[in-house]
C-alpha cells in the first residue's frame, strides 16, 4: 500500500508490532502490568474500548494498561475527546497534556495504535478495536500519558535555535529575499511535538548521543536561513558519528510527522552540507 | 535498609519497539541491515571457497560438495536474496543521500519496488543458474 | 549514578562534545557502495555462468587477467564496506566496554579475511 501523506492510517497491517519479546530491553521499573477495566455507562449503545497506559508516581506500582469503555454517542470525534470524556466522566486522575485541540501546540503527542500522532487530530474512527493509547514512545514518564521531555528539549537547545550574526545590527531589519525566505518552508512549521524523535529507532538505542530528527530538522532550519552567520559553527556542533550520523535514513520520522514535514530530507541536506565543506 | 521512597524510583521508560507499529520505512531499514550482516557471513564463505580453490582440486571438491548439499543450497539462496535486497535497498539509499526521493509517496513506491525487484532478481538468478548448471 | 543525575540536562545532552568527524566514514561507505554495484553484479553473473564447473575450469577462469583484477577489487571493496557497515551496527547496539572489544575483533577479522582472499586469488593467478 502506497502512503501518500503522513495522516494516512493503513487499513490493514501485516504486523501490529515487531516480533520481539515483550520485555526486550525493558528495565524492571518499566514493565507494564494489567490494569483495571472501566465499563461503559449503562445504556450506552456505541461503545469503543480504549487501552490506556497508566503510571502513578505516587504509588509503588509499575505502569499498567487500563481499559476504558467510551460511549461514542456522548463523546467528540477525536482521540483527545475520548481522553477528556474519560477524565470528566470516569477517572479524573487520568493525566495528559493538551492545549489547542487543533494540531498547532504539539502538547497531546502520543503513541496511538502503535504510531505517533497528535490526539487532537486523530479520529477515533481511524483507531483499531480496542484502541491503544501510550505516552510518546521511549520517554521517561512523569505520569500516565505525560512524558518527561527535558532531554529532547536539551538536545534542541544544543543546536542553538536562534539567529546568530556578526555583522553589526542594521538600522532596520536584516533583509531576506522571498526566494531565500522560501527555503525555510517545510522547516519553520515544526511545532516540537517530538512525534518524529520518539518514533525513531536510532534515537531509541542511542538517544543519549544522537540528536534525533526533531532537533536536526530545527538545526537545518537555521542552516538554511540566509541571514544566519554561524553556518560553520553549526556544522561543527553537528558533525559527529552519533549526533548526526546515527541517522540511518529509516524515515519513520517523515512517515509520522503530524505536520506533514520532512525531517529525513532535512537531515540529508545537513549531510550534504557537511560533505560539501570537506570535498 | 532504608525503604525506597516512590519519588526516588527511576521513572519508567515508555515502550518503544515493544509497541511501535512496523512500517515499510522501518521494516526495509532493518531488512537492509540484516541482509548486510548475512552478506558479511556470505563473504566468509567466499573466502573459504577461494582458499579451497587455491589449495587444490580435493579441497575445492569438498567445498563444492558442501555448497551443492541441501543445506548449502539454502545458504546460497539466502545469500542471493540478501544480496539483491541489499543491492536494491542500497541504491535507494544512495538516491536518498543525494537528496532525492523524500516525498512520502516516493518513499513507499521505491520501498515496494525494492521488495518486488529483489524477489524477481533472486528468482531470475536461480532460474539462470539451474538452466546453465544442467 | 547520583552524580550523573545531578548534571544539568544540557550538560548530559552535550556529553563529550562533538567529534567534528564522521563524514569520512559515511562518505567512504557510499563510495564503496557505488563501486560494489558493478563489481558484485559481475561476480554474481560470473558465478552463475560457472555453475557446476570443475576445479580446472574454475582455475582457468580465475587466471584470466580481467578476472584476477576484478576479484581483487571486489575483495578490497567488499571487506572495506563490510567493516564500515558492521562498525555502525556494533556502535548502534553495543555500548560501554564490550563495544571496543567487538570493534577490534570485527576489524581484524575483516582485514584478515580480505588478505586471505586476495592471497588466494593471487596464488591461483601466479602460482604454478
Amino acid at each position: 500500500m502506497i502512503i501518500g501523506s503522513s495522516d494516512q492510517v493503513p487499513r490493514t497491517t501485516l504486523l501490529k508490532r515487531f516480533p520481539v519479546p515483550r520485555n526486550l530491553g525493558v528495565g524492571p521499573e518499566s514493565r507494564i502490568g494489567r490494569g483495571k477495566t472501566w465499563s461503559a455507562p449503562a445504556g450506552a449503545v456505541r461503545v469503543k474500548a480504549f487501552e490506556i497506559y497508566r503510571y502513578d508516581p505516587d504509588s509503588d506500582g509499575n505502569p499498567r494498561l487500563d481499559t476504558f469503555e467510551v460511549d461514542l454517542d456522548d463523546c467528540g470525534p477525536m482521540v483527545l475527546d475520548a481522553l477528556i470524556w474519560i477524565k470528566n466522566k470516569v477517572d479524573p486522575a487520568l493525566t495528559f497534556r493538551r492545549s489547542c485541540r487543533e494540531g498547532i501546540c504539539g502538547s497531546c503527542a502520543m503513541t496511538m495504535d502503535g504510531t505517533n500522532w497528535l490526539a487532537c487530530t486523530r479520529f477515533i474512527s481511524d483507531m483499531a478495536a480496542p484502541a491503544t493509547v501510550y505516552p510518546l514512545a521511549n520517554m521517561r514518564i512523569i505520569k500516565d500519558l505525560v512524558p518527561d521531555l527535558t532531554h529532547v528539549f536539551a538536545q534542541y537547545a544544543m543546536i542553538e535555535p536562534w539567529l546568530q550574526t556578526r555583522t553589526p545590527e542594521p538600522e532596520r531589519e536584516r533583509p531576506q529575499s522571498p526566494e531565500e525566505r522560501s527555503r525555510l518552508d517545510g522547516y519553520y512549521e515544526c511545532i516540537l511535538c517530538f512525534c518524529c524523535t520518539s518514533g525513531c529507532p536510532s534515537h531509541w538505542w542511542n538517544g543519549d548521543r544522537f540528536l534525533g530528527p526533531a532537533a536536526l530538522l530545527q538545526a537545518y532550519r537555521w542552516l538554511a536561513d540566509s541571514r544566519d552567520e554561524a553556518t560553520g559553527e553549526r556544522l561543527d556542533i553537528l558533525e559527529d558519528p552519533f549526533r548526526l550520523y546515527r541517522c540511518h535514513t529509516i524515515l519513520n520520522c517523515t512517515r509520522t510527522c503530524p505536520k506533514g514535514l520532512n525531517p529525513g530530507k532535512a537531515i540529508a541536506e545537513i549531510k550534504k552540507m557537511v560533505l560539501e565543506r570537506r570535498t | 535498609m532504608m525503604p525506597t521512597s516512590p519519588a526516588k524510583r527511576p521513572r519508567p521508560l515508555s515502550p518503544n519497539i515493544q509497541i511501535y507499529r512496523p512500517q515499510l520505512t522501518s521494516v526495509l531499514s532493518i531488512a537492509n541491515r540484516i541482509s548486510g550482516v548475512v552478506l558479511s557471513l556470505g563473504a566468509v564463505v567466499l573466502v573459504i571457497w577461494l582458499l579451497a580453490a587455491a589449495a587444490g582440486p580435493e579441497a575445492y571438491a569438498v567445498v563444492q560438495g558442501a555448497l551443492a548439499s541441501w543445506l548449502g543450497q539454502v545458504v546460497l539462496f539466502g545469500c542471493t536474496f540478501a544480496f539483491f535486497l541489499h543491492l536494491c535497498g542500497g541504491i535507494r539509499h544512495l538516491v536518498w543521500d543525494m537528496g532525492y526521493g523524500y516525498e512520502l509517496s516516493l518513499i513507499y513506491a521505491s520501498g515496494w519496488a525494492v521488495v518486488a525487484g529483489s524477489v524477481a532478481l533472486t528468482v531470475l538468478a536461480w532460474i539462470a543458474s539451474l538452466l546453465l548448471g544442467d | 549514578m547520583d552524580r550523573q543525575h545531578m548534571r544539568s540536562p544540557l550538560a548530559r545532552a552535550m556529553g563529550l562534545g562533538s567529534a567534528k568527524k564522521g563524514v569520512e566514514h559515511w562518505w567512504a561507505e557510499r563510495v564503496l557502495a557505488v563501486a560494489l554495484i558493478p563489481l558484485t553484479l559481475w561476480f554474481v553473473a560470473s558465478i552463475i555462468a560457472q555453475t557446476g564447473s570443475d576445479h580446472a575450469t574454475f582455475i582457468t577462469w580465475l587466471r584470466m587477467p580481467v578476472t584476477t583484477i576484478m576479484m581483487v577489487l571486489l575483495l578490497v571493496a567488499l571487506f572495506h564496506h563490510t567493516a564500515l557497515g558492521l562498525q555502525v551496527v556494533i556502535e548502534d547496539y553495543r555500548h560501554a566496554g564490550s563495544k571496543f572489544a567487538a570493534l577490534v575483533i570485527m576489524r581484524l577479522t575483516c582485514f584478515g579475511l580480505a588478505t586471505a582472499g586476495i592471497i588466494a586469488v593471487l596464488h591461483i593467478a601466479f602460482g604454478g
